[in-house]
């Protein structure tokens, strides 16, 4: 049985104290220690962000790529080698800006892998300019007077490009996040989820989500595509955020 | 046969000229002749000019010559576009019914084929190509079951049309005299582009992977690779959604262990080029092949051009090795493909194989039979991948990948190893892959990673020289221009002018001292490319110090012909 110290390597991360990013790596580690995955049987694909530097300082096997890259990598590394589990990794400016192209194409070409994208509405790692997901009108570095462009919808855009499993979850859920962590890893085919996260220094406080989220329960039926749009799209208008897994083929 | 046979099939795309050149091509083969056959064609799939030349030759040639000899008229106006060409008592195939004059033709023999009236005969349409092949075939007193054969093999499962198609020939036949008597020879060869040959390159030397979006010059490698994933389940083919995509998957499926290779043309290389630098970061080897066509930005997207010389060899950001290799002909496409896959094994980095359209997309009869066009390496084994790791490997549970002191040999270990894990990194690293900024270990990395090249330069073979080592004037290219230009300076060397050619074709690593040793001897250099700025000539020149004071360069998107190059190289000697 793996225990959480056998993913434990010589350098600590160093994002910012109590930054998302240690519910999102502490998740990723339990989800793998609770399948019982095999560590060198693990590759850990990423990009370039705050996000990015995971494979760092998890021990497994490991790939930290470009910015906006990991999904073709990714993919390369499955399709060569069907047996090792396969996790990709972006960030909101990575995955939904740089590599959106590649989100598109990899939703509609179901290979065997997870996507979790640490989705902080903001650039981190070059210091806090408004992202793909950030809200319409976000103040930021490079947009003082606001953003102009309406932020992209990663699940409706997911499933419009044919994904057939889409979730949501946040880093300050970590019971939620491990959960679906593992199911997107169990599942066979492309597993994508957007994890929302707070940056507490460029971004959103950790208690804006607080009561915004809300999990989706038993009543939700996650295969019915139309409603699972209107899901992906509801918090819009709501403000308020669903955690689970939006959609799921049967 | 006496001397060589040129012919050239012209028309509006869509006709079927590229069947007729094809079956052609394949009868000659058939009769044992060497046959080198380019095709000139508008970025259009319907109409415009397009034309394919066939020179059928009793020796080993790769390049154009001007005078064509033989004609298929699929237009009127081909003759027109044509006539300039045209060698004195030239023949032309054409159908009757665009009512070409003789008297405008003067020396040249118009064999006036009745397409309307057979195709009503036969209740056949687009038959055209049958027509004048079998009419072809009769006059040059070639057998008629050959073409039969080949044309029953270019159809293949859709045996009616195959069958149809003979029907029509053999009518055609009827209408022509029998003039010449061509004999057949024993010889068996292979007749493929530069695209097959890189593809049976990489295939020989144990492909595993493909990914490409396609591209113009080099889509039938793509389209070559499909097709043989179907029977080869070992082998996978992807086309994805774009060229940056491509190359990072490529990296993906190698860092994996898979054998892998992408390509595409100047356009989509600009997208592959970040991605250059992470292949070299990461030290994952890596196969590229760039074929160029003209630029700037979509260019002449069916011309040729050596335009990407200097990009592809600064494609990077900062200082990194990568390599690039030029193959100067149809066979070479083959063996420095091989050598490619072999060097970015061993060496693990990004290895280019730099074509061109003159050189994918031109036809030649070779022979794979011959040993010496085989590269003796071993790919049965992987280079550098570590199996079992001992203590001394590891650092704190991880694999000393990138270590320091290491002789030249560059080891990994493919995910899935027990105990072997490291950071695959695209950021400066330590020897186990953590991310660093320490100034010591940035300088060691840096070592590490560019004394590649040095191992490399000593594993290439020497370049070729053609002709006497000290003649006087030495004529000096690359790639696809080096058929005509070897062949132009050897009716030089007949008429008793002392001069030789030297080909380049190692690129990154530079063989400065070689290239200095050979140029040095010669009184005057004479560099010919297809490119406008002499790109090869600002290589040797930075790395030799040698300057090239001559140089004849063409950058319409057309090749040299043997002819031209002559006549060019006449005045300059
Ligand atoms: C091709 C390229 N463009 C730009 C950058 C600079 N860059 C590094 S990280 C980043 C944005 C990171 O934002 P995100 O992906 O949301 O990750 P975060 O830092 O927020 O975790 C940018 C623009 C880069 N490394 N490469
Ligand atoms: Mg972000």
């Amino acid at each position: 049985m793996l225990t959480l110290k056998d993913f434990q390597r010589e350098e600590q991360p160093n994002w910012c104290p109590t930054c998302g990013n240690f519910g999102i790596i502490l998740s990723v580690k339990k989800a793998l220690m609770e399948l019982n995955v095999p560590q060198e049987e693990t590759v850990l694909v990423s990009g370039v962000g705050c996000f990015a530097k995971l494979p760092y300082w998890i021990k497994a096997y490991g790939f930290v790529g470009l910015h906006g890259r990991s999904l073709p990598v990714a993919q390369g590394v499955k399709l060569a080698n069907s047996k090792l589990k396969v996790i990709a990794f972006g960030g909101d400016g990575d995955g939904y800006g740089e590599g959106g192209n590649h989100f598109i194409h990899a939703c509609r070409r179901n290979v065997n892998i997870a996507y979790f994208v640490h989705n902080n509405g903001v650039f981190g790692l070059t210091t806090g300019q408004y992202s793909p997901t950030s809200k319409k009108g976000t103040k930021s570095k490079s947009s003082p007077s606001g953003s102009e462009e309406m932020p992209v919808n990663p699940l409706a855009l997911a499933i419009a490009s044919g994904a057939k499993f889409v979730a949501r979850a946040y880093s300050g859920d970590p019971k939620g996040l491990v959960e679906i962590m593992k199911k997107a890893i169990e599942y066979e085919g492309f597993a994508f989820v957007d994890i929302m996260q707070s940056c507490i220094t460029f971004g959103k406080e950790h208690d804006y989500f607080k009561d915004k989220i809300y999990h989706l329960d038993d009543s939700y039926d996650a295969s019915d595509k139309v409603k699972a749009m209107g899901k992906a799209l509801d918090y819009e208008e709501t403000e308020r955020f669903a955690l689970g897994i939006i959609y799921q083929e049967l | 046969m006496k001397k060589d046979l040129v012919v050239r099939i012209g028309g509006e795309a869509g006709l079927g000229l590229a069947a007729a050149a094809d079956i052609l091509a394949k009868v000659f083969v058939r009769l044992g002749y060497h046959i080198y056959s380019s095709k000139e064609y508008a970025s259009q799939i319907k109409g415009g000019h397009n034309y394919h030349t066939l020179r059928i030759t009793n020796s080993n040639v790769s390049a154009d010559v001007n005078d064509v000899e033989v004609l298929f008229a699929f237009s009127k106006d081909t003759i027109a576009k044509h006539y300039e060409f045209m060698k004195k008592k030239g023949i032309i195939f054409v159908d009757d019914s665009f009512n070409v004059n003789e008297e405008d033709n003067k020396n040249l023999v118009l064999i006036k084929i009745p397409v309307k009236k057979l195709e009503q005969e036969l209740q056949e349409k687009g038959i055209v190509n049958a027509l004048f092949l079998g009419a072809f075939v009769k006059y040059f007193g070639i057998k008629s079951s050959i073409l039969e054969e080949v044309i029953k093999e270019f159809f293949k499962e859709k045996a009616g049309q195959g069958e149809r198609n003979s029907k029509a020939a053999r009518e055609a036949e009827k209408l022509v005299e029998r003039v010449e008597e061509i004999e057949a020879h024993n010889n068996k060869f292979d007749f493929l582009s530069g695209n097959d040959a890189v593809t049976l390159g990489a295939l020989d030397a144990g492909l595993k992977f493909h990914v490409q979006y396609p591209m113009t010059p080099v889509s039938a490698i793509l389209h070559n690779l499909a097709k043989e994933a179907e029977k080869n389940k070992e082998l996978k083919v992807m086309q994805v959604e774009d060229e940056i995509a491509v190359i990072n998957m490529a990296i993906g499926a190698s860092y994996a262990g898979a054998r892998a290779m992408c390509a595409s043309s100047g356009g989509g290389f600009a997208l592959m080029i970040e991605a250059m630098g992470l292949a070299s970061m990461a030290e994952v080897p890596l196969v590229v092949v760039e074929g160029q066509r003209p630029g700037p930005s979509t260019g002449l997207p069916t011309k040729t051009e050596q335009g990407d010389l200097k990009f592809v060899l600064y494609s990077g950001t900062g200082d990194f090795p990568h390599v690039v290799l030029a193959p100067a002909n149809i066979e070479e496409c083959y063996t420095e493909t091989k050598r490619a896959f072999y060097l970015a094994e061993k060496y693990q980095l990004p290895v280019l194989v730099l074509i061109d359209k003159q050189l994918a997309e031109s036809f030649k009869t070779l022979s794979f039979h011959d040993e010496s066009r085989k590269l003796s390496i071993d790919f049965s084994k992987k280079y550098g991948v570590k199996i079992k790791l001992e203590d001394k490997d590891l650092r704190n549970g991880l694999f000393k990948r990138y270590q320091v002191e290491n002789d030249g040999v560059y080891e990994r270990t493919l995910p899935g190893t027990e105990n072997g894990f490291y950071t695959c990194a695209g950021d400066e690293h330590d020897e186990v892959g953590e991310i660093i900024e320490e100034q010591e270990i940035r300088i060691k990395m840096m070592k590490r990673r560019m004394n590649k090249l040095d191992y490399i330069a000593k594993e290439l073979p020497l370049q070729e020289i053609y002709g006497e080592k000290n003649a006087e004037i030495t004529v000096v290219g690359w790639g696809s221009t080096s058929g005509a230009i070897i062949e132009a300076v050897e009716r030089l060397q007949k008429q008793g002018k002392s001069i030789n050619a030297f080909i380049v074709k190692y690129m990154r690593p530079f063989m400065s001292e070689e290239v200095g040793n050979v140029l040095g001897k010669a009184k005057k250099l004479i560099l010919v490319e297809n490119n406008y700025s002499a790109q090869l000539g600002g290589l040797i020149q930075e790395k030799t110090m040698i300057r090239f004071e001559e140089t004849i360069l063409r950058y319409d998107g057309k090749n040299f012909s043997v002819d031209e190059l002559y006549e060019e190289l006449k005045k300059k000697c």
